[in-house]
């Protein structure tokens, strides 16, 4: 059986790493949650990062993310932009799962559902 | 809504800025999506319309275009507006590539492997090129659920990058197709159903782009 582990990880310490430790994670069966939305240029950066790295025994990445935004009122969007702007990072979750682990992620808008 | 709003001037501001100042340089569109939605098939069906010649081979194993590719100098032309543009092929975005799918598909392990190789290095070209594009046609296949993480971090490239983005739910020729699940899903960008195959509804696709640009 194979031994899959997941890892919590902050947003902050991730992006001082500038993502580098999450591949080495993701290549030992390793599930990773990010407690904050990935900004879509991080996402490419993870990807072009994962194709660097696939090989026989790594073929690659699952990867999902959920915005909170997009289930808020108007008043709440403005005050969300304002703590975002503070916080520098985006509210939401995002998780990563070696695709050998997980075979998809299904998304709607308010979960995400890991079929492993 | 409000900031959405915002987001939506801010973007068009830049789009008009960038215009004024690209007159003399060469325009890029490009062609990006995930694997097999028919990317190929609609630069060979861009550039026969208007060169008379294709720009690269097609084959239902995916990864078959692993290199940009790019053809210099298309004009498009309709009610007396023309555009000159220099259309970019780019190979499909993908988060994993098993060279064992490879294998199920009829090739053998050399090449498969060497594919797989040459599509990783493909999907790290195709993300590089992103910034070089002055509008980007996002080729969607409409028979398949448009929700997925590479068409959410495409988009979400295109948008942070200020780059406009005509999205094309290509397919429309087969069953299943649904050209309204693709509106439904990204409600804030224009959508156009073509069958890249048969050259349906292609027109509009052209009248997009000269409006576009």
């Amino acid at each position: 059986m194979m031994n899959v582990r997941i890892k919590i990880v902050p947003y902050e310490t991730l992006k001082k790493q500038r993502f580098n430790g999450i591949i080495k994670d993701l290549r030992h069966n390793t599930i990773v949650l990010i407690d904050a939305k990935l900004t879509a240029k991080e996402e490419a950066q993870i990807i072009a990062e994962t194709m660097r790295n696939v090989s026989d025994k790594f073929s690659g990445i699952e990867l999902g993310s959920l915005d909170v935004e997009k289930s808020m009122n108007t008043v709440s969007k403005i005050k969300n932009a304002f703590v975002e702007k503070i916080t520098g990072k985006k509210r939401g979750i995002t998780i990563i799962g070696p695709a050998n682990v997980v075979r998809k992620i299904k998304k709607n808008p308010k979960e995400l559902l890991l079929h492993i | 809504m409000v900031i959405r709003h915002i987001r939506r001037v801010k973007n068009r501001i830049s789009s008009i800025v960038k215009r004024i100042f690209r007159k003399k340089k060469d325009i890029k569109i490009g062609l990006y999506g995930p694997v097999n939605s028919g990317k190929t098939t609609l630069a060979n069906r861009i550039c026969m319309d208007w060169l008379g010649e294709e720009l690269g081979t097609v084959s239902v194993i995916p990864h078959e275009t692993r290199e940009i590719q790019v053809k210099e100098k298309v004009t498009i032309e309709e009610n007396g507006k023309s555009l000159t543009f220099n259309l970019v092929d780019t190979p499909g975005i993908a988060t994993k590539i098993d060279f064992e799918d490879f294998v199920k598909a009829g090739l053998n392990k050399k090449e498969a492997k060497k594919r797989a190789r040459e599509a990783t290095k493909g999907v790290i070209e195709a993300i590089k090129w992103l910034d070089k594009m002055d509008l980007v046609l996002v080729v969607l296949d409409s028979t398949k659920d448009p929700i997925n993480q590479v068409n959410i971090t495409i988009l979400g490239n295109l948008d942070a990058r200020n780059i406009p983005v005509i999205i094309v739910g290509n397919k429309i020729d087969l069953k299943g197709s649904s050209i309204a699940r693709i509106r439904n899903a990204f409600p804030k960008y224009k959508v156009i159903g073509i069958s890249a195959k048969t050259g349906e509804n292609i027109k509009e696709l052209y009248k997009a782009l000269l409006k576009e640009l």
